[in-house]
Parts: structure tokens; sequence; C-alpha cells
């Protein structure tokens, strides 16, 4: 029995070769990229998941209240956590870290690492695999280091390295510390990583906040007590708020801000290790979003959807062809059952060969997928059980629900009716249509989204951000040398150059450098009663020339000698509100005020998705400069580049140049938004692909179905116009249904994204009409072919088939 | 008795109006008759195999197959009963364009539980009987009208049914196939006594048979 249903099963696919053809390479593609994109999926979503006390970390954050509402972050003080676990309870480990880069030297090797100042718990509350001297301390001692294997390749070129020395620069100073444990290759999905691990005692700044609360630099996490739940620990740490935030809350009544809903000022809350990787600080409170993850799995749903779709269509309308068999069938005394398990089987190996076929498609096309998307995921979450039985699953439910679908038409059948070869069309189109529009309207949804987020970056790539970012390249100053030594060096080495105009330099990046590190500093002062909060930027004299900057009001530093001077932007200016701005002074130093010397145009020295926030330049020896900013002429770009990394090379023999242009910058800040629009776009395409398929294979269908129809019409006198119009319609008209309700749909989710940005796009009503449009034509391109010829066969053949 | 048909009526509702397919037919067929049914087109003589042949419904009347009554039989035990009991040979016959000869004979055996081994001894015999062992292999479409109408009584007949139902089996063939096709039927009454009811055109073809019954417009003249 079971081998007759397999030989007739193959005989037909057989026989129907483009229809298998067409099915297996559609649902092989779904299958394989709907792998793909669960891989990258399930990957994300598995941030800290490999923390065996995971659900018991927490990181600590905080929300305060401000006359501009509320402001939460994750900054804590370096007295903080001491302070917490002892005044506290609740607590069993707690760990501070600040994540950094280092100058790490070992004899002539000298190299930047991650690395993480960490408590002594860090190791005990994560968990990060060690490989040699588990048994040993780990940080037990300040001297102590934890490498990474790479990293002790890297700086030892082996890894049996334990209790060796190697020199840490901080403070300018060489440190000896020694290798205390070697950490074996990290996972992937943690934002934790490093390369390097010190105790957090030893960070540069630790001497000088050791007893101050008004200096927040780092993360602090904490493991709770197993009876102790997250609730009850908030709670219980109102009282430690107010007594070591007394000012804060004071100075917050004082300028106006409104407490919250629980009549607080300042709270400590705790935000869940998993939420981590999903969660920003910026509306103000801790938003938890997995909607990256989300869209990457939806899409992937939505693929095979199609594909799916496809598969029930092109059954049903090739049952027409098996009823002959059906019915015949029945008079030989098959049940129902019988005709079911022929055709669903029939399903089943179409299934199971394509997702085989998916699988190797998805193996295949792994590397490229990871590097085009940047994503880390590995082949291993590939080989979880976890995903296995999901897919097996989901391939399953697939298969009886796509498979069985049309096997419980067809078994329906009466026997009478099927031996005559007649369908009755009851309702049977209506599914037909209803899932064509569905499929259509996933791919305009999907061509919207393309349209428009390559719009928003477009518009961001080209929107004029304030400061020349075309002729102005930066790099990172990460060598030995004292920054202010190094800076004035590099001008004396360019200076002969006709081809480069400015050097400076600033102790933060525009954009997103080679380096890949991002910070902010923040600061606050009380002035006349007021808190004012504004960004801070340590600058070298020649910092605005050099970017291109323009004044509004007042003059530039006036060389090395103006240091106690300060220049302010305009919305500094606005907040501090002041008649005369360039005559007032501010209490940025203790020691002494700091008068304003002029005002600077708004620039966007952040991302377009945040408003313009106040800026303060400050000219400081004390404090060092981390990047240099070259501005080049517009000839020989390539040649100034190279002049650059060249004088940097000679001045820093043991650094790496990593410089490149501010649009590069630029450009990096948006991956994320690049790598979203790549995956819509081939979500797009794929989509549309693929209801192509399926629609061609209708259109064929329908053409093959209605030849005796065409062939009448032409007889008494039909144009081909009008039969390509009347075969035609009918495919249109689903097309234009399909954008009647999709595009709403787009509308909505769109608006949402784009309100992530403070500087963003219209959503206007070009996007949807030409998503509209090249929906109309690709399905007029699709079914035309057919259709035309069909119109323009001679109908004596036509009417001679039937 | 075979089986009985007892004031069959079968109507089809159209445009408010009833139009009657079958209209009191009465037919009482004893084991071994030879029945041919004759009448234009349109006058029932399908619709009426198909309701003896139990593939379609009536809509009144009774009917008793082997001392069952059909009209009271749920859906599953009459197509088991059909199944047992009836052969049946189309005018277009009906084969299955994506098997061999061979397996176009196995496959009603298959719907019905026989063993493998049974079954290859039976489509082997029956083969041999209708002298087309040397055609086992080929498909349908390689066969001529005749040879394709032999394999369809073949198959109807692999089961050892009682009953076989014939609707124009010779429709499709020419006069010398038909000649051969309607001898097969004689010999398979005669000798083996299986009861044949055909329906017809041809006054040649139904004087093969012991009893004509005429049709016209659903009602039997």
């Amino acid at each position: 029995m079971l081998k007759n249903y397999l030989k007739i099963a193959w005989r037909n696919l057989w026989k129907d070769k483009s229809f298998t053809t067409i099915n297996v390479v559609g649902l092989t593609t779904a299958f394989g990229v709907a792998i793909l994109l669960a891989t990258a999926g399930f990957y994300e979503l598995s941030y800290e998941n490999f923390h065996e006390n995971r659900e018991k970390i927490y990181g600590v954050y905080i929300v305060q209240q401000t006359e501009d509402g509320s402001e939460a972050g994750i900054s804590q003080p370096t007295p903080f956590a001491e302070a917490l676990k002892t005044e506290v309870p609740g607590i069993a480990k707690t760990t501070r870290l600040l994540e950094d880069v280092s100058l790490i030297i070992n004899g002539e090797k000298e190299l930047m690492l991650n690395a993480n100042w960490v408590d002594k718990d860090f190791f005990t509350m994560f968990s990060f695999p060690l490989e040699k001297g588990v048994n040993g301390n780990i940080l037990e001692n300040l001297g102590d280091v934890v490498l990474t294997k790479e990293a002790a390749n890297k700086l030892f070129g082996r890894t049996d390295v334990i209790g060796q020395n190697i020199n840490v620069l901080i403070n300018g100073k060489q440190e000896p510390f020694t290798v205390g444990a070697i950490a074996k290759d990290l996972p992937k999905n943690t934002n934790m990583g490093f390369e390097i691990a010190l105790r957090f005692e030893r960070n540069p700044e630790y001497l000088d906040t050791k007893e101050t609360w008004n200096e927040q630099y780092h993360s602090v996490y904490v493991e709770l007590e197993d009876n102790v739940t997250a609730a009850q620990f908030e709670e219980n740490t109102n009282s430690f708020v107010n007594l070591h935030y007394k000012d804060v809350i004071e100075n917050a009544k004082n300028s106006g801000a409104s407490p919250n809903e629980e009549g607080l000022y300042r709270q400590i809350k705790l935000l869940p290790l998993r939420d981590k990787h999903f969660t920003s600080f910026r509306k103000g409170y801790a938003e938890v979003s997995r909607s990256v993850p989300y869209l990457i799995m939806g899409v992937a749903f939505l693929i095979l959807f199609i594909a799916c779709v496809n598969y029930v269509n092109m059954s049903l309308a090739k049952s027409s062809q098996r009823l002959k068999e059906i019915g015949m069938r029945k008079t030989l005394g098959a049940k129902r059952k019988h005709l079911f398990f022929q055709f669903w089987g029939e399903s089943f190996l179409i299934f199971m060969a394509s997702a085989i076929m998916g699988v190797l498609l998805s193996l295949l096309l792994f590397d490229d997928f990871k590097t085009a998307f940047s994503t880390q995921a590995s082949i291993d979450t590939l080989t979880t059980p976890l995903f296995w039985s999901l897919s097996f699953t989901i391939v399953l439910l697939v298969t009886l629900s796509v498979g069985g679908y049309p096997a419980l038409v067809l078994s329906k059948l009466g026997t009478i009716q099927s031996l005559k070869g007649k369908l009755e069309s009851n309702g049977k189109n209506r599914l037909r249509d209803l899932l064509m529009v569905v499929q259509f309207g996933i791919a305009i949804l999907l061509i919207t989204g393309t349209l428009v987020l390559r719009g928003q970056i477009e518009y961001m790539r080209n929107k004029d951000l304030g400061y020349d970012k075309a002729h102005v390249l930066s790099f990172p100053l990460n060598g030995k040398k004292e920054s202010y030594a190094l800076l004035n060096l590099l001008k004396d080495e360019l200076r002969g150059n006709p081809d480069i105009l400015e050097v400076s330099g600033a102790d933060n990046n525009l954009g997103r450098g080679k380096d890949g590190s991002r910070s902010s500093s923040v600061i606050g002062f009380d002035y006349k009663g007021k808190i004012i909060r504004t960004n801070f930027l340590v600058v070298d004299p020649d910092y605005v020339p050099t970017l291109g900057l323009e004044m509004a009001l007042g003059r530039n530093f006036n060389g090395i000698g103006d240091s106690i001077g300060i220049l302010i932007n305009e919305k500094m200016a606005e907040q501090l509100g002041e008649e005369n701005i360039l005559s007032a002074s501010l209490p940025i130093d203790s020691d002494e005020t700091s008068p304003i010397l002029g005002v600077i145009k708004d620039y966007h020295f952040e991302d377009l998705d945040k408003a313009i926030e106040p800026i303060t330049f400050y000219m400081s020896k004390d404090l060092p400069l981390t990047y240099a900013y070259v501005k080049v002429a517009s000839s020989n770009m390539a040649n100034s580049f190279e002049a650059v990394e060249n004088a940097y090379k000679k001045l820093e023999p043991n650094a790496d140049f990593l410089g490149s242009f501010l649009d590069e910058n630029v450009d990096r800040t948006f991956r994320s938004e690049k790598s979203m629009a790549l995956l819509i776009t081939s979500g797009a395409l794929i989509a549309i692909i693929l209801s192509c398929i399926g629609l061609f294979a209708m259109s064929i269908l329908v053409v093959t179905q209605r030849t005796k129809e065409i062939g009448i019409r032409k007889v008494i006198g039909a144009s081909v116009a009008n039969i390509t119009f009347i075969l035609t319609k009918d495919f249109l008209k689903l097309v234009l249904f399909a954008f009647l309700i999709a595009s709403p749909i787009a509308w909505w989710f769109l608006k949402k994204w784009l309100e992530n940005y403070e500087y963003r796009i219209d959503l206007s009503w070009a996007f949807f009409a030409v998503s509209g449009i090249l929906a109309v034509a690709i399905a007029f391109l699709t079914i035309g072919t057919r259709t035309i010829g069909a119109a323009m066969a001679n109908p004596v053949k036509s009417l001679r088939t039937e | 008795m075979l089986l009985q048909l007892k004031n069959i009526f079968k109507w089809v509702n159209s445009g408010g109006q009833r139009i009657f397919l079958l209209k009191d037919i009465n037919l009482e067929v004893e084991e071994g008759e030879f029945i041919s049914v004759m009448g234009p087109s349109g006058s029932g003589k399908s619709t009426l195999l198909n309701v003896i042949g139990m593939l379609d419904t009536f809509d009144e009347g009774e009917y008793n197959f082997l001392d069952e009554s059909v009209h009271t039989l749920k859906e599953k035990h009459r197509s088991n009963l059909y199944k047992e009991y009836i052969g049946f040979v189309f005018q277009s016959y009906h084969l299955l364009d994506d098997l061999t000869v061979q397996e176009n004979l196995e496959m009603p055996l298959l719907y019905k539980k026989f063993k493998g081994s049974e079954r290859k001894a039976m489509v082997a015999d029956m083969l041999d009987r209708f002298n087309i062992v040397g055609k086992k292999d080929l498909f349908p479409a390689q066969l001529s009208g005749g040879q394709q109408q032999l394999v369809g009584v073949a198959r109807a007949l692999i089961a050892n049914p009682k009953l076989i139902l014939a609707d124009e089996p010779t429709g499709n063939l020419n006069s010398q196939q038909s000649e051969e096709i309607m001898q097969l039927f004689k010999k398979l009454n005669k000798e083996e006594g299986v009861t044949i009811i055909q329906v017809t055109h041809s006054e040649k073809n139904a004087a093969y048979g012991s009893r004509i019954i005429n049709l016209l417009d659903g009602r039997k003249v």
C-alpha cells in the first residue's frame, strides 16, 4: 500500500516537473531563509543567558526626577556599591563594572585591550568560564589580572602565562600586574565581554573618587539572596537614597521637579540581567524592547507563510487535473482516509525534501549571512536541541496544515462529481483569493518598509550636521605618550604639508570610529539656584576651526593661554537664560568660575535619534585628550590620509593607527539601521519573488482552465487586449485589495519606528504610492506574459482541445 | 434475488421546479441475469446505473441488495457493500494514467486488505485470463482503446464481484473492438455466472443481454 502511494506520488511529482520544481525551489528558499533568520533571532534572544545565576542578578539603575521629567541611567559613584551592600539587606554579592580600553604592555608589545575593571565577585556572579588558574586566586590581590586566551596569545604568543608580569598604563604611568587566570574564549552573546579583567580599585578614577558621591562613571550589578525579590529590594532602598542623596533630592525640589507617582524624587531600581541587552534608558525609564529579534523572526515567518500559500494554492488549483483519479479510486473502494493519506504523503515528500535542502542551503549561506547582517550568531545555535526540536515541530506542523488542507479538500469530493471531472466552485476560490491578498499584503508591507528605512538612512547620511564631516579625519591617541605633547609633535610633523589645514584634539570622537568605542560625559552644577546639566568636552584651542563649527556669538579660544574660558552651544545658552551671555561665568571647576568666551551654533555631536543637548567646551591640561582631529584640503585626500598615518606611526611606532574620516564614522553609527534595512530589503525581495512564482503558476492554471472560454470569446470577436484584460483583472484586483489593507498597517508600524528619531523624514504618501505601483507593475509583468500569449493563440486550436 | 428497486424517485430542484431524473422505478434483478438498459440521451440510464452501484443516492423509495436495505445504510457500510460485490466498467475506461496495466489491476485489491503475495497471484491470474501478460508493464496511453477497455473489465472483475455495472462500455470503441468486449461479457455471464447490467445505445449490443429495460424521461417504458 505504502509502496503504491510512494510510487504514484513520485510519478505525479515527476510528471508535473514544473510545479514540483516551483514548489520545491520556493519552499527550500523559504526554509533556508527562515532558518538563517531564526538563528539570528535566537542568537539575539540568547544574550546573557549562559550565566548560571542569571535569574538572581540585576543591574542597578537610578531614576531621577528633574524639571524636564524623569531621567534614568546606570552610572553610579565609587562608594555606592559597597554602601548598598552593607546598608540594604538582601544582597548576596555585588560587583562594580567599568568598561574601558587600556594600553597593556609586555616588553616591546603594546596593545589596546578591552578592559573590565571589576570587583572580586565578578567571576563568581557571572559564568565566564576560566581555563587556567581555575583554583587559583581570581583577582584575589589588587595586582592580579584575568586574561582571555585570545589576549594572552596576542600578548605572549602562548596561553600558559600564569604568574607572568605585564604593565598597564594607568594615568600615564606604567603599573605592574600579574596574570592570575586565563579565561576561555568568551561567549559572543554578552555585553560584558573583555580581553583583560582587573581589580576595580586600580582603575584610573578610583583614588580621586573613593569618597565622592557625585561622580558617576561605572555600572553596578547585584546578586540577590534567594528569598528576596527585586520589588522588595527596591522598596528597601528608599531610606538609603534619602540618606545618601539628600542634597540631590533637595536640589531637584528647588529647581521645580515634580515627584513621581510614588512621591519620590530619586529611586534605585533593578534591571534583570536577561533584559540588559534589550534595554534603553533614553525615554527616562528602563524601556525593555525585544522588537529587533521579534522583527527578524517575524520576517522569517512571513516568508515561510508566503511559500506555504503558494503550495496550498497550487495544490488546490492542480486538483482539477486529478479529479478522475480521485473518482476512480473512490469507485474502486478507497475511503476518505486512504485518499487523505495519499495526498498528504505527497505533500510530506515535498516538504521533507525542501526542509532538508533548506537546511543545506542555510549551512551553505551561513558565513555570507553572518557578514552581511553583522550578526555573531554561530552555527552552534543551529545544533542546540531546543532549536532542532522547535524547527522539527514547525516543519511537521506546516506539513500537517499546509499539506493537509488540500488533501482534506480533495478527499472530501463526491465520487460522481469527480468522475465527471467537474469541481463545484463553492467558496474555494475565496480561500485562494484571501491567501493571495495576504501574500501580496506582506510583500507590499515589506516594500514600503524598505523604502522608508532607506529614506531615513539617506536622510541621516545627507543631513548637514553642523560640522565638516567630509574633510576631517579623527583617530584615537592610543599610544604611550602624553596626549598634549603628542598632539604638539603631530602638529609640528604635519606643518609643512600644504594639504593639511588644521590639527586639533578632544576627549571624545564624533560618530563611531574604527576603534568602535563611544562615550559621553555629562556634568551638572548649581547655577543661580538651578541645576544645570551639560555635555562636557575637553578640547584643544583649534577644535572649532578644525571641525568648521560656526560661532553665533563671541569668539573662539585664543590659544593655550585662554584655558580659563569656556565655549558653550546655543542650547546651553538657552538653558542658562542669561540676557548677556558673554558676561556670565560658570562654576565648572570648584575653585574658580569660568567665563563664557563665545557661543557656537548648535551642531549634532550625538546621533540623529537624539535632540541636540547643551554642550560645554573646556580646555584643561589635567584631563587628557583621547582623539586627534585633522582637517585636510579637498584635493589629494587619500595622500593626506596617508601623510597623517605616517606621521602618527613615526611618533607612536607601537600603536595601531585607527583613523577614519568623520563621514565614515557617522555612517558607522547607523550600522543597526543598515542591517535592519538589509534585512527588510532582502525579506521584501524574497517575498516578492515567491509571491510572483505563486502568481505565475496561478496564471498558468487559470489560463489552462479557461482555454475554451478564451476560444469562444475570440470566435465571437473579442480583441486580444480585451481578453488580456479579462484574464488579468482578477489578479490585479487582489493586488489592489492587498495594497488597501497593507498600507495602513505599514503606515502605523513605520510611524512608530520613525518616532525613535528626533530628526526624521516625513512619512509621505509617495512611499505608499510607489510601493503600490511597484506591486501592481510586478504582478502585471508576471501574469501578463501568460495571459497575452493565451489571448493571441488561435481560437480554433483552443476549441479543438476541448 | 440479487437486488430489488421499489418505487425509486430521484429529482433535482431547478428554478422552483422539481425535475425528475428517476420516476417510480421498480426493478428486480436475479443472479446470473444480463440486462441491457436503453433509452435516448437524458433518459436517466446512467443515473439508474449509479444508483444501483451506490455511487449516487436517491430521494425516495427502497433499494435492497442481497437482503440489505441500502436506503437505510450509512455511507461507510454502503461503500463496503459495493466494494465487495460490484465492479464498474466505464465508457472512457477511467484507467489511472500514472499506473501500469499491472498496477491498475492491483489497485482495487489494495483497498481490500489482501496480502502482497495474494495480490500478485490474483493479478497474474487475471493477466493470464485476458491474455495481456505481455502488456503488463505498459501504461494506458500505450494501449489501443479496445485494449484499455479490456484492462478496465479485468480490473472490474479482479475482486470477484457478483455484479458488473457497465456504462456504455463500447461507446468509445470501433465495431470490431465492441464485438470483442461484448463477447467477453457474454462469456463471463454464461460461464462464470456474473450478473451484468449494461447501459447502451446500440440495439446490437443490447441483444447480447437476456432482458432489455427501456427508459424515457426517467420512467420505465
